[in-house]
């Protein structure tokens, strides 16, 4: 059985958990636990070690989901969840301009040293006053060629969508 | 949709540079406590900055000293008599009550202090309204006003690493023109200790090494950069295999492209 993994990342509150257990075939196996530090202003539960979620491709081939923790006391966890992805999700909670610099420093922490293909979701573009794509790649600073893809965590199609343009990049790079 | 933050977590500067670089037109509404200011832009360059309901009035003209009251009184009368389309400044040069040079200087100095004085606000509720214009009979600067210059003063109020470090999170890293610089440097108006650091960057040496060139204290380069960064001038790059933390680089798996196929065609039907 070969498996490969994937990995959703992004400031407390992006909606990564959401993400993952709205397109996971299992139940997503979640360590939430109730926040001990500032993050209890944002949510009453957190997740403080990780999310896993999987969809299984075929018989002899599983993809994993992993959601790395929000806080910054776990960053430790964010290189071993690097370790073999095959690519990354950076969420965005598109109505929370100050969650942008954080979202930058894991971009920065995860793509500075290796050559990952990641693509943005801008999540909760249901909401009001949530920053369009657009802006939010400039907001980032992000190239052009990075793909900032409208999401609602909540929404399957929606995942769904961020997904398929996260494996197209991996196309792109993959081998014949 | 209207972009709404907060200036403490989106600065100031960051702000004017996503209005930069994205070529925005509209109003940026900014509230701290009980001060309000008022900032139209138009494709990415600065209009007017009002600090006070009464700088976007005509008669800021009367006060900055390029109209006395009775030129006012004829200006507006004939802006009312031209119509849509035509703007008070313009109005103004067309019938000789000031020259260019001397109306449009006298805005951009106001505009430029107005701007200035944010800087100083720690921190401050913003609204950016797109396409939002001013009024007709507003005091708009002839030649809209690049906002380069205006992150860069920004940017020189920073006194904290740990802003300067969510861009700049090493000094091993190596900045590097992302064009010839000349064009971004019109109307740019650099400290010495900037013009240093800006003669030193050759794309080749790392912040280290010119903060050693030049004399200068590693946040000092790092904080003159920053500025060249936010501005839109440079990029960062490691050096090449000579990585910041000693870390190897870590290559990606490389997959076969009918796995990826597989796993398309799986997430696609599901």
């Amino acid at each position: 059985m070969q498996t490969v993994k994937m990995v959703i990342s992004g400031a407390v509150n992006a909606g990564k958990t959401e993400f993952i257990r709205t397109i996971s075939e299992i139940e997503v196996v979640s360590t939430e636990r109730r926040a001990t530090d500032d993050t209890r202003l944002i949510k009453k539960e957190t997740t403080v070690a990780m999310d896993f979620g999987r969809i299984a491709i075929s018989d002899d081939l599983v993809l994993h989901l992993f959601g790395t923790p929000g806080q910054k006391r776990f960053d430790f966890m964010w290189e071993i969840l690097a370790e073999g992805m095959l690519g990354l999700v950076i969420l965005v909670d598109s109505t929370r301009p100050e969650t942008f610099r954080e979202t930058n420093r894991i971009i920065d922490f995860f793509v500075s040293y290796r050559d990952t293909p990641y693509v943005i979701a801008a999540n909760k573009q249901d909401r009001p006053n949530a920053w369009s794509p657009d802006e939010l790649r400039l907001a980032l600073r992000q190239p052009p060629h990075i793909k900032v893809l409208p999401c609602t965590a909540t929404d399957r199609e929606s995942v769904k969508n961020v997904l398929l343009e996260l494996l197209y990049v991996i196309q792109e790079r993959s081998e014949d | 949709m209207a972009l709404v933050g907060n200036i403490r977590d989106f600065s100031l500067s960051d702000f004017l540079s996503l209005v930069d670089r994205g070529y925005k037109t509209g109003a940026l509404h900014l509230t701290y406590h009980d001060q309000t200011a008022r900032l139209y832009f138009e494709k990415g360059k600065l209009l007017l900055a009002a600090r006070r309901p009464e700088d976007e009035k005509p008669e800021l003209l009367v006060r900055l000293g390029v109209l006395n009251a009775d030129q006012l009184a004829q200006a507006c009368r004939a802006l009312a008599a031209r119509g849509n389309g035509v703007t008070l400044s313009q109005v103004v040069i067309d019938a000789g009550m000031a020259s260019p040079e001397r109306l449009q200087s006298a805005l951009m100095g106001h505009t430029e202090q107005s701007v200035y004085g944010l800087f100083a606000w720690p921190e401050g509720d913003f609204v950016f309204e797109h396409n939002q214009r001013p009024a007709p009979d507003a005091p708009l600067a002839l030649t809209p006003i690049s906002i380069d210059h205006l992150i860069m003063e920004g940017v020189r109020r920073i006194d904290e690493w740990e802003r300067i470090r969510d861009r700049i999170p090493s000094t091993d890293l190596v900045p590097r023109f992302l064009a010839p610089p000349g064009e971004k440097l019109k109307g740019m108006r650099l400290s010495p200790d900037e013009w240093k650091v800006f003669a030193r960057i050759n794309g080749r040496d790392t912040l280290a090494e010119i903060a050693q060139k030049t004399g200068l204290s590693d946040f000092d380069v790092c904080r003159a950069v920053y500025g060249f960064l936010t501005a839109g001038m440079l990029e960062l790059v490691k050096r090449q295999r000579v990585l910041a933390a000693g870390m190897p680089p870590v290559e990606q798996p490389r997959l076969k492209k009918s796995l990826v196929n597989r796993i398309i065609n799986r997430i696609r039907s599901m």
